[in-house]
């Protein structure tokens, strides 16, 4: 009781969560499959409320869990046993728009697309786009750096986040990279290194980011394939001319299915594949990649090649995709999304591998994805009523996360390692690999205070200090008996 | 060979990365010194070392370990030139947007080290954001792999990253996965003369604002208070020609004089920036916001200083003869938010100046990362940043 208590003098009753539906909110994120009753849940309003809550946190030896809008996919914000879990959707306040530099200050809790929404009438915007960014943070966004369509020519958050206000490990408040904009900063990229680190390092209170001008003209282009090869083979041979669209998206048959049915696109559904491209910048260069590109389609055997015909359906046509895993609703009780990214010439390979991977196991599996940069989701289609099916979906991801690594990629492109796939950690990098990440982790939270079972397969403390990984069980009676 | 005056007692020349590490391996067990060195063309950079053993040199480890032209990517190992990846890649009408001055001598692992950029930057970004993966061998003579060979991948801690401008002080880089670019069908430069900073930067707001997608934009003191502004562009001819006309209809809206110029020129200038970078007694680097670092070129006394100026990138290379350690304080104390980094400058000054400047706020999490990584502080001890 005590410690539920001290929690409130920080945060105030309003924004302190032990009980009932609310706290349920909060004992999963998009990771289905996984709940966890954290010990209490806080929302701070201020930078120094999240210090003091992690401060008392320390003291009360409870591990912290980050949390943004819970849109994560690999469970990094799922709670651990008795933890405190420090949500950041209270503080979404706008703090500085600068835009003679091209700079924006923002609290962590803000939207991806209120950035973009907020600069639009001025010219300007915030390239990361994940599919999610109606709904996700921008603390949960420099978390895992996550990326989007456009991230193929614009780069992910790590491009564009360059500086932040972080509470480390011991309640203290310090800035890291630039918080001044001035293009790099003094001794290590500490930005750099906290950008993805999903939320092992510490808690993001403010971000600097970089904004773009909006581009003189963007063409979108929408074609479809007999299969899956052609689709495949087409951005294999866009990418390899050189040719740089800001987003190349490839759906296929089943998942242009979902998203016919799930919004008013009115794309065929006798197409083995579609891409969806957006080619954009200097008008008259915009002209020429726009047909460098159609030509590159049609060569590689597109069946029909179409634009918006204007910006309201150019409009439906991204919603349709960035809607797509909601989609799957539509065909499938349940879904499970993985996320692995292989070199972008084996497209075509991977696909085939996935399909042969899906119809030995007797399931569905659905590929709606960021071609351009080789990021893979294949979205695995099982119904959690039938016994089994739900760990058989799980095994056939392993096994697509399996299948990339084969190919020289990597087990996640945008989603974060999580909770979900530290177990993968091994398969990608040797031991010395993950000690020498330890390193990193143990600089800024030597007793592994924040997100403690996430992102490495085997838990560990930093040295031979004693940590304090395990909660005090006491602490975590009374805290968790109150709920 | 010496590292900021400093000379080692040995120099070993390992013949490849296995080498390499045992090299290390073994000077740390011996609780020796040491410091990494590539083509040997940035070793004025930061503060003395404490001590110094070794000097491992990398340039023998120089293979391309994998060439993907299709997807844009090529991993070498770090003891490469820039210019040999360069020729490797043209093969395939592709380049690495690493700016080095000298690229024919400095070597991969070292850009990578230094975070050296130049003008090209502002199109293709820093360093960071060309590289996709490396190994690194740590102080401790264990080898270690950060990120992979795809473009996008966010398993594990971003290791490259932390890689980038650490001056080898956390191990060196022995290979890195690197993305390259296409190269473009057609480039074409516009110069906008006899600009003041405050004018340089107008120009950068008016592309801005026009949606331009320059390549570069370099501005050069004039011999006096003035800049001469180059402002480049790449890509497919009907676009750089479209841009080259926006150029000059902003160049006649600002009432300057603008004009293409000719190869020759143009040849001049880089020589010019390259000279700057590389040869000038004093080097100082400064980096700011934008507007803050224009703001702080007009209102400082310029007078026998060279800039070569990356106006919308927010850095500057100012050059001298003779500069006084007074006059480093006041910059520093003067530029607000940015930094003022020593390049070069002569031995007899060193004493009075440190090549950095104060550590940042999170200077605390970098002593430990250090700590963590060479706890017998032996890897470059004392050349960066806050003495680490
Ligand atoms: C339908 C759907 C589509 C998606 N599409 C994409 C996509 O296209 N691209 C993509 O990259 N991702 C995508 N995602 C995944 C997800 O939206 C992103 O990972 C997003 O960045 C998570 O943000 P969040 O605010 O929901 O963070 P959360 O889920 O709350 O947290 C994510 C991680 O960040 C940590 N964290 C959160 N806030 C902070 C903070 N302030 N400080 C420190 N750590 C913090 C958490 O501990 C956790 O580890 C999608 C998800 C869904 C459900």
């Amino acid at each position: 009781m005590a410690a539920v208590s001290d929690f409130i003098a920080i945060v105030g009753e309003r924004n302190t969560i032990t009980e009932g539906s609310e706290l349920r909110t909060y004992e999963a994120d998009g990771l289905p499959g996984f709940r966890v009753r954290p010990a209490v849940v806080v929302l701070p309003e201020t930078t120094e409320q999240v210090a003091a809550c992690v401060r008392l946190a320390r003291a009360l030896g409870m591990p912290i869990v980050p949390r943004g809008s819970g849109t994560g996919l690999s469970g990094g914000a799922l709670p651990v046993e008795g933890c405190v879990v420090i949500g950041l959707s209270r503080m979404k306040a706008i703090l500085e728009v600068d835009l003679p530099n091209r700079r924006m200050r923002v609290q962590p809790g803000v939207i991806n697309l209120n950035i973009s929404r907020h600069l639009a009438a001025a010219g300007y915007y915030y390239a990361p786009d994940p599919s999610s960014q109606s709904v996700c943070s921008i603390g949960g966004n420099v978390a895992e750096n996550s990326g989007g369509a456009h991230c193929l020519k614009y780069g992910f958050t790590v491009n564009h986040a360059v500086g932040a206000t972080i509470v480390t490990a011991e309640g203290d408040i310090v800035s890291v990279g630039a918080h001044g904009g001035e293009p790099d900063t003094l001794g290590y990229d500490l930005m750099g290194v906290f950008v993805g680190s999903e939320g092992l390092l510490g808690i993001v209170t403010e971000v600097l980011v970089r904004i773009l001008r909006t581009p003189q003209a963007t063409r979108t282009i929408f074609a479809t394939f007999p299969t899956t090869d052609e689709a495949g083979a087409a951005v294999s041979s866009i990418i390899s001319a050189g040719i740089v669209p800001a987003a190349i998206e490839m759906m296929d048959q089943l998942a242009i299915e979902a998203i016919v049915a799930a919004t008013r696109v009115d794309w065929p559904l006798d197409v083995g594949a579609a891409l969806l491209m957006d080619v954009d910048g200097v008008a008259a260069e915009v002209e020429h990649t726009a047909d460098a590109a159609i030509a590159a389609l049609r060569a590689a055997g597109a069946i029909e090649i179409r634009s918006p015909r204007d910006d309201g359906e150019r409009a439906l046509m991204w919603k349709g995709r960035k809607g797509a895993f909601a989609a799957m609703g539509r065909i499938s009780p349940n879904y499970y999304v993985q996320d692995g990214v292989i070199p972008r010439k084996e497209i075509v390979a991977v696909l085939r591998d996935i399909a042969r991977l899906a119809s030995e196991a007797g399931l569905r599996v659905a590929n709606v994805f960021h071609a351009g940069d080789g990021n893979l989701h294949p979205l695995i289609l099982y119904d959690g009523r039938i016994p089994g099916q739900e760990a058989l979906a799980e095994r056939v991801g392993g096994e697509i996360l399996k299948t990339c690594i084969r190919y020289g990629g990597s087990i996640t492109g945008e989603h974060g390692v999580g909770f979900d796939k530290a177990a993968y950690m091994g398969d990608l990098f040797t031991e010395d690999d993950l000690a020498t990440m330890q390193l990193v982790r143990c600089a800024f939270d030597r007793d592994v205070i924040f997100n403690p079972n996430k992102v490495f397969p085997t838990p560990r403390l930093c040295g031979d200090r004693p940590g304090i990984y395990h909660p005090h069980a006491a602490e975590l009676a009374e805290v968790a008996g109150r709920g | 060979m010496t590292i900021a005056g400093v000379e080692p007692r040995n120099v070993a020349t390992p013949a490849d990365v296995g080498e390499l590490a045992a090299a290390v391996r073994d000077l740390y067990a011996d609780g020796k010194p040491f410091a990494f060195v590539g083509g040997g063309t940035e070793l004025e950079l930061g503060n003395a070392p404490r001590t110094l053993d070794t000097v491992v040199v990398t340039t023998a480890c120089n293979r391309v370990i994998d060439y993907a032209p299709e997807d844009q990517t090529i991993t070498v190992e770090a003891g490469m030139t820039v210019a040999a990846v360069c020729a490797v890649l043209a093969e395939h009408h592709q380049f690495l947007a690493f700016d080095v001055p000298d690229p024919d001598r400095t070597t991969i692992g070292g850009a990578i080290a230094t975070n050296a950029y130049g003008r090209r930057r502002l199109r293709f970004g820093p360093i960071k954001d060309n590289i996709v993966g490396i190994a690194i061998v740590r102080p401790d003579g264990v080898v270690a792999h950060g990120g992979g060979k795809v473009v996008k991948n966010v398993a594990g801690f971003d290791i490259p990253k932390l890689m980038v401008g650490a001056l080898g002080t956390l191990g060196a880089v022995v290979s890195a996965t690197l993305r390259v670019h296409p190269r473009s069908e057609h480039g074409a430069a516009v110069a906008l003369r006899n600009l003041t900073a405050a004018g340089v930067l107008r120009v950068c707001a008016d592309i801005v604002e026009a949606a331009l997608v320059p390549t570069s934009i370099v501005a050069f003191d004039d011999g006096g208070e003035r800049y001469d502004c180059v402002v480049a562009f790449d890509g497919f001819r009907g676009g750089v020609d479209e841009q080259v006309r926006s150029m000059t209809g902003i160049a006649e809206r600002l009432r300057c004089d603008a004009s293409q110029p000719s190869p020759a020129e143009l040849e001049l200038l880089e020589a010019r920036e390259r000279s700057a970078r590389c040869e000038a007694p004093w080097r100082v680097h400064l980096g700011a916001a934008p507007t803050k670092l224009a703001e702080f070129l007009a209102r400082n006394d310029m007078a026998g200083i060279g800039r070569i100026y990356y106006p919308a990138i927010g850095s500057a290379i100012l050059t001298a003869n003779a500069l006084s350690a007074a006059t480093i304080e006041r910059w520093r104390s003067d530029l607000d938010a940015g930094t003022v980094v020593v390049n070069a400058m002569p031995l007899a000054a060193r004493g009075a100046i440190d090549a950095w400047g104060a550590p940042p706020p999170s200077w605390p999490i970098m002593r430990q990362l250090k700590a963590n990584f060479d706890p017998k502080g032996l890897c470059n001890p004392g050349r960066f940043v806050g003495g680490i």
